[in-house]
């Protein structure tokens, strides 16, 4: 689990007033403002940010510490992240993204089927996204109690009882 | 313009065999279909179908409110994976 989750990314500069175009990859747009503290990728920099309106593709936000339009088109491309520990939890059978991705998939032998590389939901349930050694293409696997028995976030392990013909034997 | 309700709802006929067949083995399998135009009847709620999307075959586990619905509608043939964030995945 990483303790820092990717929340948005600055656009650019709008204005002349140091303001900045914010990209949003949260859920629910706005929440982006409420994990506190954002740091760019190398926690160089933090910013605390206030969302001043809704534009085409994200928000017109002010930064901590950014008030000149030189200052604001230097950030372009940045990308802010969260702490982890700022998400709520969630409850049983309920998980981040964030968290899922990048587990090992063991099936209910023990043997490794490979790792979680997305997590997908095209309307009828969500889905793991596979992609291990063996395999020449990635696996879709539902994401239910029968196919997936057990995620233990703790230990860093996912184990699954996968339909017949999904995997290759 | 919707369908004339006479004719009923259209479904390929070799679903319709592979969804009884799945029904009477009661394996915990995906059932391999390529018909994205078929209508989802009430008779596939409980099963797993893998709709083709050009590419592969997405599974779709059939939910009661999804009755009526095209089976394509649940395999997009273009993918956008966004980013995770704080996005959440439910497992039901």
């Amino acid at each position: 689990m990483s303790d820092r989750i990717c929340v948005g990314a600055i656009a650019g500069s709008y204005g002349v007033q140091g303001e900045v175009r914010l990209k949003s990859f949260t859920a629910d747009a706005q929440a982006i403002a409420d994990y506190g503290l954002l740091h760019t990728e190398d926690g160089t920099k933090t910013f605390d940010v206030t969302l001043n309106r809704p534009i085409k593709q994200g928000f017109v936000a002010r930064l901590s510490g950014v008030a000149t339009k030189e200052q604001a088109d230097a950030l372009k491309g940045t990308r802010l992240f969260a702490d982890r520990d700022r998400l709520p939890s969630l409850p049983d059978d309920e998980f981040y993204h964030a968290d899922l991705i990048g587990l090992p998939v063991f099936d209910t032998g023990g043997a490794e089927l490979g790792h979680v590389k997305t997590v997908q939901n095209h309307g009828a349930g969500d889905l793991l996204e596979i992609h291990g050694p063996g395999l020449k293409a990635t696996v879709l696997l539902p994401f239910t109690l029968q196919n997936v028995p057990t995620v233990d976030l703790t230990a860093g392990r996912i184990v699954a009882d996968p339909p017949e013909g999904l995997f290759p034997e | 313009m919707s369908r004339s309700v006479w004719k009923g709802p259209f479904v390929d006929s070799y679903v319709l065999k592979k969804a009884e067949k799945s029904r009477e083995s009661g394996k915990n399998e995906v059932i391999k279909i390529w018909s994205r135009r078929s209508t989802i009847l009430p008779q596939f709620v409980g099963l797993t179908f893998g709709v083709y999307n050009g590419h592969k075959h997405i599974p779709v586990n059939v939910s009661e409110d999804m009755i009526g619905q095209k089976f394509g509608e649940y395999s997009p043939t273009r993918t956008y994976y966004g980013h995770a964030a704080d996005k959440k995945a439910k497992r039901k």
